[in-house]
């Protein structure tokens, strides 16, 4: 089992899932687990289990006082970590670490002002230094800026791809009504409103298909977040559709579809309508 | 006479014919990528591990190597119980830590790995000499930088740091040998290596890191030797450690970055029906277009199966000229992305999301044209099966 | 000792559905052709001419009825059957010529002849002997858009002889032509016929059906006179 030491965690807000506290038996200490490794184990509140900082060493007995379940860390979802919480004094004594820790975690008043406070323990700070906590999730965070640079080039990619396909078969769709076009030609009507009328059809084609891939979108991003919080037993948001995404969306799916239809009923509408019919 | 009536149509339309063909390059380009990051990591994770040709990996009870600070103690005494099994051909102990050098007034600090010269499996030599004697280091270019030193300078390294008093630990003067790369580092990382006896002698204050220990034993098996029956000798012989074989970290890794095997499976299968609808499409557009000339066809004579022959050879051009098209763009991708993904932090310089694997390559842009051909046949059977007279009709009406 | 007809058709009926209404295009249809025999099918448009060509042509099947072409029953022919029964023994022309603008002249005159299994060399030289044949051996190289519309009837006529067809049949074949060209036209399905070809023509053109040797006219799916 792995031990680690969070006391207040700087990053995550841990709720406890299981809030029923049994009474400490004289001079058995208790812990918490989280539930990942409750479930992994067949632990339950109450249990009494040893632990110990090597295999097969002799440890402590203890009871599981509570299970928790953790926040959402993004540096810490696929690593399949095990967590245990143990009161500082008891941690230290098993693990030889003596009067340490590695970090205090330190909650200020809503009003405090923070950089003079930081400088302030740095000023007289021996050996530690004193950061936000919102910097330091900066710096751990990046693995999740890496993922997060390659998903916007998945994204960017397939936009362009998208692109692409959209004036392919937006081409071959006008272009099936090359003998259409050129009947209304003939009678007299003019390229712009030829061309008008196919890009308010490529329009409403355009606001339909975002709205209905919103939808889907919205469906899939529910989806993924259920999977993927199940599997890494996680609140973490792996997907979010906000409502920038969704303006940016549509616009660019609007961009795009008026943009594909002017593009190919231009080429056709240059073309003398005679040479549409094939003569 | 059916491929020149194919590639003469498809030069009749030549922009929509070129479209088709770039919209079917991307599809081909995203499917080959995807392979790509789908085989790619364990495969290069994989090649990574048989470098040296150790088969087995000891880690702590619990740990995957140089996962945590854990340490697995008694090295020799676990030595000799490898040497027990008589399919044990090498055994090379690694002690891992991090060393601290005060330079220019501050405190620069570096993984080290402690090893046996003779036996190791974790370094390169790329100039210099290798660890020969006690009280030597070899490092990484990085670190040689960071120093500011050459061959042969000496410097004052430690394993341990107070940052409340400024003071070091477990100092040693160490003369700078040769530079290395180490086979399993990352691109942002410095590191160094000394001989094993040296780094425990240096940790020898320390509470817990003082002792015959080792973070990590890499072992090789004779050859053909059944490497999943050492792996549970060992297990039951060694309770404290696990063994890990390569399959088994294979898995581990599988597991922490499956997110991007089906992320690829996924975006995989959606580039290859696109793929096929765009062929879909513009071969039901060119049909419906040809009705009339297809009804003559049928009505001269010519049967319905090469009517369908020759619309389905006009798919397998553009899937064909597409997916060539795609694997040259698909490279060019995967190096981008690739760059993007090797910046994770503590990843082996080594590792390679995207792996070029001809095999599965092929098979994936032979998939991309074999669903060409099926995307071609059901509008040209369709077409092909037409009334005649009454699409002649149509056609003269039209 | 009489030749048996090249075409017979007995009580032949064709229906076919136009949106919720039942058409019937062919009310009982009776009648034979002689080998060597040179018709033009005329009525009135809608009459049920087209549709009697095509199934005669075995481009269509009746309703009920039976078409026996050249001792075969074609009526009930599957597909394939069908298919290769064209091929080998139908010329058709059609009103729009229907070449495929993609091809030379050649190469469209030699196209059912690759259907048919002849090789290449063969079919070039019949292919051009063709299209000599209907004074055209100049413009072999030329695509159908580089025509007249003469030369492209003309084209067309040649591709229906590829195969040496016992009979040919043609559905107003001067109808997108001007005079003179038709002139051209009938010319040659004259000289077609003396020269043994058996021919059925569906025309409007009183020019190209008084040059026929018989005439049956049609009026309302029914053959009236002929």
């Amino acid at each position: 089992m792995l031990l680690a030491l969070l006391l207040l965690p700087l990053l995550t807000q841990d709720s406890t899932v299981t809030a029923r506290r049994s009474t400490e038996a004289r001079g058995t200490r208790t812990i918490a687990i989280d539930e990942v490794l409750a479930d992994q184990a067949h632990l339950h509140v109450g249990d009494r289990v040893s632990i110990s900082p090597r295999p097969n060493a002799p440890g402590d007995t203890v009871i599981i006082a509570a299970i928790v379940r953790r926040g959402a860390d993004p540096s810490e979802v696929a690593r399949g970590d095990l967590r245990v919480r143990l009161h500082l004094d008891q941690l230290q004594t098993l693990s030889g670490y003596s009067d340490r820790v590695d970090r205090f975690a330190i909650q200020t008043s809503p009003v405090a002002d923070l950089p003079r406070l930081i400088e302030r323990i740095n000023d007289v700070a021996f050996g530690f230094r004193a950061y936000r906590s919102r910097d330091i999730a900066v710096e751990t965070s990046r693995t999740f800026q890496v993922v997060s640079r390659f998903h916007r080039a998945i994204g960017i990619i397939t936009i362009v791809a998208s692109s692409v396909f959209l004036l392919c078969i937006m081409v071959l769709k006008v272009e099936e009504r090359r003998r259409d076009i050129a009947a209304l030609r003939l009678m007299g009507i003019s390229r712009s409103t030829v061309v008008r009328a196919i890009v308010v059809e490529a329009a409403l084609i355009a606001v339909l298909g975002s709205l209905l891939g919103i939808v889907l979108g919205w469906m899939v991003s529910l989806f993924v977040n259920w999977h993927y919080q199940a599997v890494y037993r996680t609140p973490l948001a792996f997907s979010m559709v906000t409502p920038p995404i969704v303006v940016v969306a549509v616009l660019l799916s609007l961009a795009l579809g008026i943009g594909a239809g002017i593009a190919a009923s231009l080429r056709l509408v240059r073309q003398p309508p005679l040479a549409l019919f094939g003569r | 006479m059916r491929a020149v009536l194919a590639k003469a149509s498809l030069v009749r339309h030549r922009a929509r014919t070129m479209l088709a063909i770039l919209g079917v390059a991307i599809a081909a380009a995203m499917l080959l990528d995807m392979v790509m990051l789908a085989t790619g990591m364990r495969e290069s994770f994989r090649e990574l591990l048989l470098t040296r040709g150790f088969q087995l990996r000891l880690a702590p009870k619990g740990t995957l190597p140089f996962d945590t600070d854990a340490t697995i103690a008694d090295v020799a005494s676990v030595v000799a119980t490898l040497r027990r099994n008589p399919d044990v051909r090498e055994i090379s102990p690694v002690l891992g830590g991090s060393i601290h050098i005060p330079i220019r007034g501050r405190d620069l600090s570096a993984s080290i790995l402690g090893i046996d010269p003779r036996v190791q499996g974790d370094y390169e030599l790329l100039s210099g000499t290798d660890l020969t004697a006690p009280n030597t280091i070899v490092v990484n270019q990085r670190l040689l930088r960071e120093l500011g030193s050459k061959l042969g300078d000496t410097i004052q390294v430690s394993t341990g740091y107070d940052p409340q008093t400024r003071s070091y630990s477990g100092q040693r003067a160490l003369v700078v040998t040769g530079t290395v790369r180490f086979l399993y580092g990352a691109s942002d990382q410095s590191a160094a290596a000394v001989r094993r006896e040296t780094l425990q002698q240096m940790n020898a204050q320390s509470p817990t890191r003082a002792g015959d220990r080792a973070s990590l034993f890499m072992i090789r098996v004779r050859d053909n030797a059944n490497v999943e029956a050492i792996r549970r000798w060992i297990e039951a012989q060694l309770p404290n450690v696990s063994a890990l074989s390569i399959a088994t970290a294979i898995a581990q890794v599988d597991q922490r970055l499956s997110y991007f095997r089906q992320l690829a499976l996924i975006l995989g299968a959606v580039s290859l029906f696109v793929g096929f609808l765009l062929v879909t499409t513009l071969v039901t557009v060119s049909v419906n277009e040809r009705a009339g000339e297809i009804a003559v066809l049928r009505a001269i004579g010519v049967s319905r199966t090469h009517v369908i022959e020759q619309v389905v050879v006009e798919g397998v051009f553009i899937s064909l000229i597409g997916a060539i098209i795609g694997l040259l763009l698909g490279l060019i991708t995967a190096r981008y992305l690739n760059s993007i993904l090797s910046a994770f932090p503590g990843l082996p310089m080594a590792i390679d999301f995207f792996l070029f694997q001809p095999v599965a390559a092929w098979s994936a842009l032979g998939l991309l044209i074999a669903s060409g051909i099926g995307a071609g046949v059901y509008p040209a059977y369709r077409a092909a099966s037409l009334p005649i007279s009454e699409t002649l009709r149509r056609e003269a009406i039209a | 000792m009489s030749e048996s007809p090249i075409i017979s058709l007995r009580d032949v009926r064709r229906d076919y559905a136009l949106g919720a209404e039942r058409v019937h295009a062919l009310q009982g249809v009776s009648l034979d052709v002689a080998r060597g025999d040179y018709v033009a099918i005329v009525g009135p448009s809608g009459c049920g001419k087209s549709t009697l060509l095509n199934l005669i042509g075995v481009i269509d099947q009746p309703t009920s009825g039976s078409v026996t072409i050249d001792g075969k029953r074609v009526d009930a022919m599957s597909d394939r059957e069908a298919t290769q029964f064209r091929l080998r023994n139908i010329g058709f022309v059609f009103q729009r010529f229907y070449l495929m603008p993609i091809l030379s002249a050649l190469e469209n005159v030699a196209l059912p002849m690759a259907e048919a299994g002849v090789p290449k060399d063969e079919r070039v030289k019949r292919a051009s002997g063709l299209l000599t044949y209907v004074w055209l051996g100049n413009r072999q190289r030329h695509r159908p858009s580089e025509m007249s519309g003469g030369e492209q009837q003309r084209v067309a006529i040649a591709r229906a002889l590829a195969n040496q067809p016992k009979l040919l049949l043609a559905d107003e074949p001067t109808g997108e032509l001007d005079a003179k060209t038709g002139t051209e036209i009938i010319a040659l399905f004259q000289r077609l016929n003396n020269d043994g070809t058996t021919i059925v023509v569906v025309t409007h053109d009183e020019d190209l059906a008084s040059a026929a040797k018989r005439k049956i006219h049609m009026r309302d799916g029914r053959v009236v006179d002929g």
